[in-house]
């Protein structure tokens, strides 16, 4: 089914996220190399990379949880560098992230988890009834029941959906998943990636899923780049880099 | 929603319980301060304030009416104490009302006692707000107990020289002779007696004035803060001193009995043979010599307790400190 | 170079972190004066420290005046002076035991727990969710923390001393026949302001140390589980030698001011 949208310039949209350059570097060891990404409207791309090859980094200097030694981030035409906190806010609010662990608040409950990222927009976007976007948002997951349990009472995979949820409140127009599929089962984790296809159809959202869950980036991907040695090393959609004769290439695909 | 509410509801009982507490807390003290209530300021100048603190007691009849305001040194022997008082206990404050201090019980921080003044003209008018009403100092007491010490210490002298004599008696028949014979001798002897009798009148004397204190500690409570401000303290005293009038009593008694026995050897041979041949009277003279010693002992042992009472204590102490330094001065 | 010298490395890096709490602080007064306030949270944190802590500083109370009480008699009587004891157990529970042994327990109850808190979010990315969500997690977080245990701190403090007199006057109520009424008649004979209120006024001291260096050590926790615990339990250690050093300095200046 996927394969049918293949990687072709002529169905690129327009560019919504646009990494030059990008550098980190923690002491001595260089995390991101040289990065460039570009991504585009409706997309789902996926970033491939062993653990430790600097993927979340890249995904926080995106979000602006970290700061790059040098390079540009453009995310939906904005240089993130560039924006003071309450633009950087407004722009965070276009854009969904799901946390590897789900990273639920587990001292409140389920509506607060949601109702949090909610409490700085509520006025500036004119949200009335935010009991109403809580429970579109479990329905869209299909936790409404959930509602007023706490974090810890519910399993993984389940917080997992919760944290989907919450992600997915503020209607973003672009989600990036980090790890969506990690410590779950496969049946569990193959709940969520049709979860994740869903709702991509449903809201027409662009998706950046790094993940090292090959599965997962077959199902999912229009397009893939692969992560080595902390720069892009190879891009395409998965038919082509899963049968590629490049031996690095073929090592993700083991 | 409303699991925030029942937070917050019992938030706010824990927080203004805790608010009450402080204030419950900051009222309980101010008050003991006087800090609220309405109140008036007395002023009293003292040569010493004996460590007197901000915030100490004063007392008027042993009622806490109020707390020390402040402490100013005007010279080097006066210092203005000023009173804050309770406003309703300063109509029952007299003008000639005298202030003291004194300490609180026996390790008691010092407080300042209001006494009534005497009475003799009449009512004096109640004192108004910034009044100064006199001072006493103990001073006055301690004098008279170092100038008791001292006619005692000489009581004590004389009647080693006494027994000198007397030993000189009783050694032999060359020195009765001596002392018979030799005039000089005699009129020593005499003197020493005299000297004597002279020292019991003073002691007595003085035991009169110290009782004369005591008296007015026990009947008209003036000079109460000045001593003694416990009762068992007093008591312990008005026995020592009883122990010294007795004492006195007896050195007297004495005195009386030798003067007697010189006067009997003065008077003639017949007295003289009647002594020397009678053992018995040269007993006498002796025992009667030896009597002396004891009561001089004894009223030294009185002056020791005096001095180890602990509300004197301080004072002698002072005292001691001042005459070794006076005697260290000359040899400079 | 360190390497051959720990002491030296010990020592540096005492500064780094002695700076790095200093820096904290004062990106906690930064942050304290501009909006918007999260007082929802700052009220849900004071619920948690100090309803919650009540318990534990009511019964550390009671049972420290009960002992303090019962173990000062016998020697107080020895010198007759066994009427002393509301003077001085009031005295020195209000100056300086109450204070610090309350501020001891709270920084094990309230402090690691900051730590264990801010240290577990930090480590499950959930204060990096807080920021992805629009709210600034240091004022969120840590300036409602630092704030509900600065202000609650005094009034556990409060709480403990009366408790811990209670308790006092219990003891003296059964072993020495003083009634209630006489004991806190000579409990507050003694106390002046004095006592009081340099007590009270180190006492938010004390609760802004036990949250600043919670918050600080879970907020700069490392990753994995026992970065978790290492923050938790670092933060009580510092804290509590943090304390013993207010407490010097308060009792100085004290010392300064009415001395």
């Amino acid at each position: 089914m996927k394969e049918e949208n293949t990687y072709s310039s002529s169905h690129k949209g327009k560019p919504v996220i646009q990494i030059h350059n990008l550098q980190k570097q923690f002491g001595d060891q260089v995390v991101l190399n040289n990065f460039n990404l570009e991504m585009y409207e409706n997309e789902n791309l996926v970033l491939m990379g062993k653990s430790g090859s600097g993927k979340s980094v890249m995904i926080k200097c995106l979000i602006g949880l970290m700061e790059p030694d040098s390079g540009t981030i453009e995310v939906l035409g904005e240089d993130i560098s560039k924006l003071d906190q309450t633009k950087m806010d407004e722009l965070r609010a276009e854009i969904g992230f799901l946390f590897q662990g789900s990273a639920l608040y587990d001292s409140m409950t389920v509506r607060e988890n949601l109702e949090f990222p909610l409490r700085r927009h509520t006025k500036r976007m004119n949200i009335e009834n935010t009991e109403e976007l809580v429970l579109e948002a479990l329905n869209n997951v299909g936790l409404a029941k959930t509602i007023d349990l706490m974090p810890e009472e519910l399993s993984g995979g389940m917080q997992r959906r919760i944290a989907l949820a919450r992600a997915l409140i503020l209607k973003p127009r672009i989600i990036l998943y980090d790890e969506p599929t990690t410590g779950l089962d496969p049946i569990t984790a193959k709940e969520i990636i049709k979860l994740m296809m869903d709702i991509q159809k449903k809201y027409k959202t662009s998706s950046l899923i790094i993940t090292h869950d090959v599965d997962c980036a077959r199902v999912i991907s229009d397009r893939m780049i692969l992560l080595l040695e902390g720069t892009n090393y190879a891009e395409g959609t998965f038919k082509e880099l899963s049968t590629s004769e490049d031996p690095k290439i073929q090592a993700f695909f083991k | 929603m409303k699991n925030s509410n029942t937070q917050n509801l019992r938030l706010g009982i824990f927080v203004i319980l805790g608010i009450t507490i402080f204030v419950l807390a900051v009222y309980f003290i101010g008050n003991r301060q006087n800090l609220f209530g309405d109140n008036s300021i007395i002023i009293s100048v003292f040569k010493d304030v004996s460590g007197l603190q901000r915030g100490n007691n004063v007392r008027f009849a042993g009622v806490n009416v109020g707390t020390v305001k402040d402490i100013q040194i005007i010279n080097d022997t006066s210092i203005a104490v000023s009173m804050r008082v309770d406003e309703r206990t300063m109509n029952l404050i007299r003008k000639n009302s005298l202030a003291t201090i004194s300490s609180d019980g026996l390790v008691g921080s010092m407080v300042v006692n209001l006494l009534p003044g005497e009475n003799n003209s009449g009512l004096a008018p109640p004192v108004k707000f910034g009044d100064t009403i006199a001072s006493i100092s103990k001073i006055a007491t301690a004098d008279m107990l170092t100038t008791l010490n001292t006619t005692n210490e000489n009581a004590a002298l004389l009647t080693a020289d006494l027994l000198k004599i007397t030993n000189s008696i009783n050694k032999g028949e060359g020195t009765l002779g001596a002392l018979i014979k030799d005039e000089e001798m005699a009129g020593n002897f005499k003197k020493s007696i005299e000297g004597l009798r002279q020292t019991t009148q003073n002691v007595s004397a003085m035991v009169n004035r110290i009782n004369a204190i005591i008296n007015e500690v026990s009947y008209k409570e003036s000079v109460a803060g000045v001593l003694l401000s416990d009762t068992t303290a007093a008591k312990q005293i008005e026995g020592i001193i009883t122990n010294l009038e007795i004492s006195a009593l007896q050195i007297s008694n004495m005195t009386t009995n030798l003067e007697q026995v010189s006067y009997d050897i003065r008077k003639g041979e017949g007295t003289l043979d009647y002594l020397l041949n009678d053992p018995g009277a040269v007993d006498k003279l002796d025992a009667t010599l030896e009597n002396i010693a004891k009561a001089t002992k004894k009223f030294d042992e009185s002056m020791e307790a005096l001095q180890h009472n602990i509300l004197l204590r301080r004072y002698f102490e002072k005292q001691a400190r001042i005459k070794q330094r006076e005697e260290a001065k000359p040899d400079e | 170079m360190t390497r051959n010298f720990p002491m030296v490395a010990n020592l540096s890096s005492f500064f780094t972190e002695t700076g790095a709490l200093a820096r904290f602080a004062g990106r906690f007064f930064k942050e304290l004066v501009s909006p918007p306030i999260e007082f929802r949270e700052f009220l849900r944190q004071c619920y948690q420290m100090g309803n919650k802590s009540l318990l534990l500083v009511a019964v550390t109370g009671f049972i420290l005046g009960l002992v303090f009480t019962l173990q000062s008699r016998p020697t107080l009587e020895e010198f007759g002076a066994s009427s002393w004891i509301p003077n001085m157990i009031s005295i020195s529970i209000v100056r300086e035991i109450g204070p610090v042994i309350i501020a001891l327990i709270c920084a094990g109850r309230i402090g690691s727990s900051i730590g264990a808190e801010l240290g577990s979010m930090k480590v499950t990315e959930q204060i990096d969710a807080m920021e992805v969500s629009g709210t600034n997690p240091f004022k969120f977080l840590v300036v409602t923390r630092i704030l509900a245990a600065t202000l609650m701190l005094p009034l556990l403090i409060l709480f403990g001393d009366f408790v811990a007199l209670i308790g006092s006057a219990i003891v003296e109520n059964v072993k020495g026949q003083v009634s209630f009424t006489l004991y806190f008649n000579q409990v507050f004979e003694a106390l002046a302001f004095s006592d009081l209120l340099p007590a009270t006024a180190k006492s938010f001291f004390f609760g802004f140390a036990i949250g600043l260096v919670g918050c600080f050590k879970g907020y700069n926790s490392s990753k994995g589980t026992a970065g978790v615990g290492r923050a938790s339990n670092s933060a009580v250690v510092y804290t509590s030698m943090l304390l013993f050093i207010i407490d010097f300095i308060a009792v100085f200046l004290t010392d300064l001011i009415y001395g």
